[in-house]
């Protein structure tokens, strides 16, 4: 599903944020990018869905090169790929359910399926009751949720995650992860960027470590260390 | 399709509502650049009518009294004959000189309807063998003293002081008015960023779920296509208050005869709403489009 051989990445021809990293991560995989901040997390992740542009070697996301690929079909590229941010980046103004359609509306999906596929998905994520909320009066936790939703309700082949849990408590994380690991179970890929200990301790899938840019340790069924 | 067409409507007057001040000075702008380009445009126009008498090597025009003795006529037309420094001549009766005001003035039927062939002056216009300024000025100075004769026009002067007025009033209409259409464009541009960078979080989002570059960019680019349609949709108004007012008044000048040739066809008026139009919405796209290739990085 994606596969990265030999990539380097560096901003402004100095600070090198990945070097030479080969990986490959399968179809319906659960992969943690672990290591401290600066270590090349969110590089590896802006990789996948082309917000970087690597400097050396290439990346394989589906079967296609996206090294090389033509800027106008990045965003059909992005279309496979969801995406849930640290920040959860929710537009204040749209209600949940709003919030959710907006994905699906800016690509142009005819009003049927998507008065069909968001409740849908908000049920998956548990909001159905706040659908007309404003992201202000939710908890973090319904915040990251409704942020997953609108990742997810394209269904993507791949979700990235950067730091899904870094601004919340270890229990709203909790539930957060179920959500991911429902999601993972459905056959989703997901690559999720994090610092938490407790979270790759407790769920025991593959941990990708990087440190200084460098690919220093790639398990199965891995801990933080 | 129609989905997507009611998807940009929506958010391109969303911006501009959000954005009002901006919006309105970058509108305002717009009109009164397009308004001084039209305008110069009418005073252009305008004085090519009124010296289109003075084609064709025509160098200067005796205007006879409209009550002119038929022997006056006669002594003018022998000079004109025999003079080795007349190389031609034609004669426009006052008919003829009535049909041409008609045709002037056509869309003006309250002024056609104000003269008679009877009050119209008859004229010659004149091609003269020499046509240095000062043969010319000499040999108006000449025909002036005949009788019956009301006045001469001579190109070099009448030419001169219209052409002067026009070419200078225009160029600075159209000095200012270029000034101001790159003002405005700066404005919309400007407009536009603020707009976008008002919805950074709502692009970055657009951007990660996929929508094409296209999309992201067309509700900008409307929006500044607005402000120089709106623009432009108010100096139309402009020009016709230009037109029937500003050259009205050139036209009822008892100083200088020929100003009364000073007239626009409202064909040419309606024209040149339609190119204000165009160019108010090229301004507006140019603007915005230089506001999403810089700052939109899509």
């Amino acid at each position: 599903m994606i596969r990265f051989e030999a990539v380097t990445k560096s901003y402004k021809g100095t600070v090198v944020a990945l070097r030479e990293a080969s990986a490959e991560i399968q179809r319906g995989e659960f992969v943690f990018l672990v290591g401290p901040s600066g270590s090349g997390k969110s590089t590896f992740i802006r990789l996948i869905n082309r917000e970087e542009v690597p400097d050396a070697g290439k990346i394989l996301v589906a079967g296609k090169d996206i090294s090389s690929l033509s800027s106008w079909k990045v965003p059909y590229l992005r279309r496979q790929i969801g995406y849930v941010f640290q920040d959860y980046k929710l537009l204040p103004k749209k209600t949940v359910i709003e919030n959710v359609a907006f994905a699906l509306e800016v690509i142009g999906r005819p009003r049927p399926i998507i008065k069909r596929q968001v409740p849908a998905i908000l049920e998956l994520v548990g909001l159905s009751k706040k659908a007309d909320r404003l992201p202000e009066e939710l908890s973090g936790g319904e915040q990251q949720r409704v942020s997953i939703a609108r990742a997810f309700v394209n269904r993507p082949l791949i979700l990235l995650a950067d730091e899904p849990t870094g601004n919340l408590d270890p229990a709203t994380s909790v539930g957060i992860m179920r959500l991911l690991d429902r999601i993972n179970r459905s056959g989703t890929t997901v690559v999720m960027a994090t610092h938490d200990r407790g979270i790759v301790d407790s769920m025991r899938r593959r941990v990708i470590e990087l440190d200084r840019g460098i690919l220093v340790r790639d398990e199965s069924r891995g801990v933080y260390e | 399709m129609i989905f997507r067409f009611w998807y940009f409507i929506r958010e391109t007057f969303v911006s501009l509502w959000r954005n009002l001040s901006l919006t309105l000075a970058a509108i305002l702008t717009v009109a009164i650049s397009l308004a001084l380009v039209g305008s110069s445009l009418l005073i252009r126009e305008g004085a090519d009518q009124a010296t289109a008498q003075f084609q064709e090597g025509v160098e200067f025009i005796v205007f006879m009294n409209a009550d002119a003795l038929e022997n006056q006529n006669e002594a003018i037309r022998k000079v004109l004959d025999t003079s080795p420094a007349i190389k031609e001549y034609v004669y426009v009766d006052k008919f003829a000189a009535y049909e041409e005001f008609r045709e002037l003035f056509v869309d003006k039927p309250e002024l056609v309807e104000s003269v008679t062939p009877e009050i119209m002056p008859p004229s010659y216009r004149i091609v003269p063998s020499d046509p240095d300024a000062d043969n010319v000025t000499e040999l108006a100075r000449q025909f002036s003293e005949q009788p019956g004769v009301k006045e001469v026009a001579t190109a070099t002067e009448a030419i001169r002081q219209i052409e002067d007025f026009s070419t200078r009033v225009s160029q600075a209409l159209l000095v200012a008015a270029i000034v101001l259409v790159a003002v405005s464009a700066v404005l919309i541009l400007n407009t536009v960023f603020t707009a976008i960078s008002g919805r950074k979080t709502e692009i970055e989002v657009m951007k990660l779920v996929g929508a094409t570059n296209w999309f992201i960019r067309i509700p900008f680019m409307l929006e500044g296509t607005i402000h120089g349609l709106m623009g432009a949709g108010l100096a139309v108004p402009a020009l016709f208050v230009v037109d029937s007012k500003v050259l009205a008044y050139f036209q009822e000048s008892e100083a200088v005869p020929l100003f009364r040739g000073f007239a626009v066809p409202d064909g040419f008026v309606w024209s040149t709403s339609i190119w204000i139009l165009v160019i108010g919405a090229a301004i507006g796209m140019i603007g915005s489009a230089f506001a999403v290739t810089r700052y939109l990085d899509v």
